[in-house]
């Protein structure tokens, strides 16, 4: 069949997610590939989870338990 | 001892929008089938449980869709005798067959309804409420609840009094991430709760004949820092927020950010007389069996009894107070005034930077200061216009119910912008032979201080009376090199309830060379608007007045906007002033200097923006305040 569907997860694009946009990624089967209908990303579920890994640079402080606030 | 209040919220959805819509799911939309309906309510049954279970109360917000289903009120009847929970009443969840069918539309927006549908969809949910419970709700929520439709439900159902009524900074942000898809803006309202006025639900009310009588919460507790730059729905105490934002360890599943985030607004508590809050209102769509984007069930799941884990932790050691809705609401009116600011000091807790914000907010304006930037003030909005604006079908303003800004530094480009013109943002600039230094380059961080007035000043109040305060943003100072000279800075920003003005103090002190003067600019950068768009600045008239003289006389320089980039200057001048009455707002810049000279700036069409401010020579030692003021005008 032609028309393509979501994949094992419902994966968002990682090139748009570091731009602060949520776009569900559609899932070409004959391919093997997540592909985003907004910017030209594409790639197998291994990249998608590797760019998402990349896309958590900006949190610096993501693991860090904070005890003060001043 | 100071009091961490948690409102714990849980809506039974029957069709909750992100079950249903699921990109390429390859299913025909089907609103009224029976597995989404029963996996709503199994979702339900969790979230409920997992409260319980942690030993907290919840507020059960029934949706439209729910009071169709028998088990749906039944449950909510239970949980109500066997815990006490309270059974409010949701604007939220209208979508199902018998909505859609009985108001032949796909609409599911409240506050964007016309107002006539309004009345009939609010009189046909509570009456609705009332024959399945027998007796009338005490709260409400929306996403958004606009001014008339809170007087409307607080005239005709009086019972009502407390609402969730906004999402703090939900406006372009949250549509961009959305692809533009997220057709509803409410950006400028408070993070914390707040009475509204009756004139806009994002003002907060100055005085009784201003109530509109209810106790309004946000939706959500945001992070105060990272959803003023980002998507709103990353940052707040929403569990599947921090796995939309994608901060959690994928091996471990931790996320220690949403514990920081929930601490941080603990710690607030020192800063607002003894009280901090927090609410968690979460729909069952985002814990759906198929999972949530790349988030799997078992991780939305466990980030949800994480989430109310660490709040039941909390209540164990006596460190929080679980409430209804209704019980917050009366907690409230008895522990604040109506000038009585909400005041936060927010560092970041996300990025690892040593970014600090202050965020001030009562019934005359919501402002920040950015300590990042020498304490510049980068966000503004006029609450004392307490300016009308009725949003929904027929209005003339479907979708935007945004507060307007003055100042908004991610909008209108704030310090920095790119080849040539002026973003908003009111600063100070330093210069010395022939070298200058903008505040806004110098980054700093702060303490808060407040300093109680004269006994003889007091707020009006909902319980007595209270003594008016001065909040006393008080930087570190920096020190500045220009030319051959280096000399100290310190800022000190101060906001007094009741009063409409925000004052900056700088002293500088410690010159290389003790004869020396330095030239200081102080200014505001302004213009208004709700996007990031601009607007037409047609209209807004600028002035300078000089002091009266003997005879009462004062002299007067205007513009009238025209985008000619012309300014006019007055030497010894009492004030600079804007009249913007798009926003029928006037805003004044004055100066403790009798000396100094007041300037007004137009703009131009590349540079859509206003300046007013005041130049002066000041030398070792010496202080020197410029106070922006803020009122309304017709």
């Amino acid at each position: 069949m032609a028309q393509a569907g979501k994949g094992r997860l419902n994966y968002r694009c990682p090139s748009c997610f570091m731009r602060d946009l949520d776009i569900d990624m559609f899932y070409d089967a004959q391919k093997e590939e997540y592909y985003c209908i907004r910017c030209q990303y594409h790639g197998s579920e291994a990249d998608v989870l590797e760019k998402n890994e990349m896309a958590r640079f900006r949190y610096g402080a993501m693991m860090k338990r904070f005890e003060t606030f001043e | 001892m100071s009091d961490f209040i948690v409102n714990i919220i849980h809506r039974p959805e029957l069709a909750p929008e992100y079950a249903e819509k699921v990109t390429g799911s390859g299913k025909k939309e089907n609103i009224g089938r029976s597995d989404l309906r029963d996996e709503s309510l199994d979702i339900f049954r969790f979230q409920q449980e997992t409260a319980h279970k942690n030993g907290l109360k919840t507020t059960i917000q029934m949706t439209y869709a729910s009071m169709f289903s028998d088990e749906a009120v039944a449950l909510a009847k239970e949980d109500h005798e066997r815990w006490g929970d309270e059974i409010g009443l949701s604007l939220l969840g209208l979508p199902c067959q018998q909505f859609r069918e009985k108001y032949h539309t796909r609409e599911f927006c409240i506050w964007m309804f016309s107002m006539e549908d309004k009345k009939a969809i609010v009189d046909d949910v509570f009456q609705m409420f009332y024959e399945k419970f027998g007796f009338w709700p005490e709260s409400t929520s929306s996403y958004y609840l606009d001014a008339d439709l809170i007087n409307y439900i607080k005239a005709s159902y009086p019972s009502v009094k407390c609402a969730v009524a906004t999402c703090w900074e939900e406006g372009p942000k949250a549509y961009h991430t959305c692809n533009n898809s997220w057709y509803t803006f409410m950006d400028g309202g408070p993070w914390a709760p707040w009475i509204p006025s009756r004139q806009n639900t994002h003002a907060p009310a100055s005085c009784p004949e201003e109530d509109s009588g209810i106790v309004a919460i946000p939706h959500l507790s945001r992070d105060l820092l990272a959803c003023y730059d980002g998507n709103g729905s990353n940052f707040g105490t929403h569990p599947q927020n921090v796995l939309r934002g994608m901060i959690y360890d994928t091996k471990t599943w931790e996320f220690p950010y949403y514990y920081n985030l929930v601490d941080q607004y603990r710690s607030l508590a020192k800063y607002n007389d003894g009280y901090a809050y927090n609410m968690m209102f979460v729909g069952p769509g985002w814990l759906n069996q198929m999972g949530r984007w790349e988030a799997p069930y078992a991780l939305l799941k466990k980030s949800y009894e994480d989430g109310l884990g660490y709040y039941g932790e909390l209540k164990k050691k006596g460190e929080l107070k679980d409430m209804t809705m209704s019980e917050f609401a009366d907690y409230y009116r008895a522990k604040k005034s109506y000038n009585e600011p909400e005041c936060a000091p927010w560092r970041d807790i996300l990025y690892g930077s040593d970014k600090q914000l202050f965020w001030y907010c009562d019934a005359n304006m919501r402002a920040c200061i950015n300590m990042d930037q020498g304490g510049a003030l980068v966000d503004l909005r006029n609450y004392a216009a307490k300016q009308r604006i009725p949003v929904g079908v027929g209005t003339g303003n479907t979708v935007d119910a945004s507060y307007p800004f003055l100042i908004q530094e991610k909008y209108r480009a704030g310090y920095f912008t790119h080849y040539a013109g002026a973003g908003t943002v009111r600063s100070a600039v330093f210069s010395y032979e022939g070298q200058e230094a903008n505040l806004c380059q110098c980054r700093s961080h702060a303490h808060l201080e407040e300093q109680e007035l004269a006994a003889t000043d007091l707020l009006c109040s909902g319980n007595g009376t209270k003594k008016a305060k001065t909040r006393r943003l008080v930087l570190d100072p920096v020190e500045l090199e220009l030319g051959s000279l280096t000399f100290k800075v310190q800022t000190i920003v101060s906001f007094q309830e009741k009063d409409a003005s925000i004052a900056m103090t700088r002293r500088v002190y410690d010159f290389s060379r003790k004869d020396a003067k330095v030239s200081l600019k102080e200014y505001v950068t302004a213009c208004y608007g709700t996007t990031e768009y601009t607007q037409d600045m047609t209209g807004v008239v600028l002035g300078l007045d000089s002091p009266q003289d003997p005879s009462g006389a004062r002299r007067q320089e205007i513009l009238e906007y025209q985008y000619h980039d012309r300014s006019k200057k007055m030497e010894g001048a009492e004030r600079s002033w804007a009249k913007i009455p798009q926003v029928k707002t006037r805003m004044s810049m004055e100066c403790s200097k009798d000396d100094a000279c007041g300037y007004i700036e137009e703009g131009y069409a590349f540079s859509p923006m206003f300046t007013l401010g005041c130049t002066m020579e000041i030398g070792e030692g010496e202080e020197v305040t410029t106070w922006l003021r803020l009122a309304r005008e017709d």
